[in-house]
């Protein structure tokens, strides 16, 4: 398993409301402004779009990375981060 | 293909069914990842088919008789750079000749294609119905040396003159 960081085990920890994108695992401050100028600007829509994409790991990861720049170890710290999120909430 | 962005959005779901990739409801957000793994995909399905095999147009012009030269890789190389590995048969010999003109006209590249989706769908080296043909030979061969056998009284094959 690998080891998550705490910003991970903070989001998954609790309901995300209506917090930032940049909350989210492997979204920074560059990342976090791209998807925010693409309409993302908070983290329950990125939450939708994963959601519409039938928590499909990859298709997400690869989704993240066209959309965002991210490259593939931060799309797969959220993609593990929402992952979570999704099993202890949604 | 036509241009996947004016497609409607039922169409471009029934492009990933077709292709069997997995996928959620296409909307605004995910149509253009749907369109560029749609892409990828009809991209990497041309480059398999539309590959001719040219050694089959070889055959159509040696002489039917039997004995086939060897079909090397870089003969196929240098019409058509493959990158799918050509599976070659190294040596035909048939004692039959007549029978063994091939049924189907080789055209160049759509009875190629047809030809060589046959044979690598087998995977054998020499077709089926060769090694049927062979064995059936071989059989009645060896039938025919059985019954001209001076053989036993109590042997079964003796015929009732």
């Amino acid at each position: 398993m690998s080891t998550t960081s705490q910003k991970h085990r903070d989001f998954v920890a609790e309901p995300m409301g209506d917090k930032p994108v940049t909350a989210l695992s492997g979204i920074g401050e560059v990342l976090g402004k791209k998807l925010e100028e693409q309409g993302f600007d908070r983290a329950f829509v990125v939450l939708g779009q994963y959601l519409l994409l039938r928590k499909d790991g990859e298709l997400f990861t690869e989704w993240l990375k066209d959309t965002s720049g991210a490259n593939t170890r931060n799309a797969t710290s959220c993609s593990q981060c929402l992952r979570e999120w999704c099993d202890a909430f949604l | 293909m036509a241009a996947l962005r004016n497609k409607s959005d039922q169409e471009i779901k029934d492009l990933l069914d077709e292709y069997g990739i997995k996928h959620g409801p296409v909307v605004d957000t995910t149509r253009p990842l749907y369109e560029k793994k749609l892409k990828e995909t009809m991209a990497k399905a041309k480059v398999t088919v539309t590959k001719p095999s040219p050694d089959r147009t070889f055959y159509r012009e040696d002489q039917e008789e039997v004995t086939y030269v060897t079909y090397q890789t870089p003969v196929s190389i240098d019409y058509f750079s493959c990158l799918r590995p050509v599976f070659r048969p190294h040596v035909y010999n048939t004692p039959s000749s007549s029978s063994y003109s091939k049924p189907t006209p080789v055209v160049k590249s759509g009875g190629g294609v047809v030809k060589k989706e046959n044979t690598t769908s087998s995977g054998r080296l020499i077709p089926l119905w060769v090694q049927f043909l062979v064995f059936l030979i071989l059989a009645g061969f060896l039938y025919f040396i059985f019954t001209n056998m001076e053989s036993a009284e109590s042997s079964p094959f003796n015929r009732i003159q």
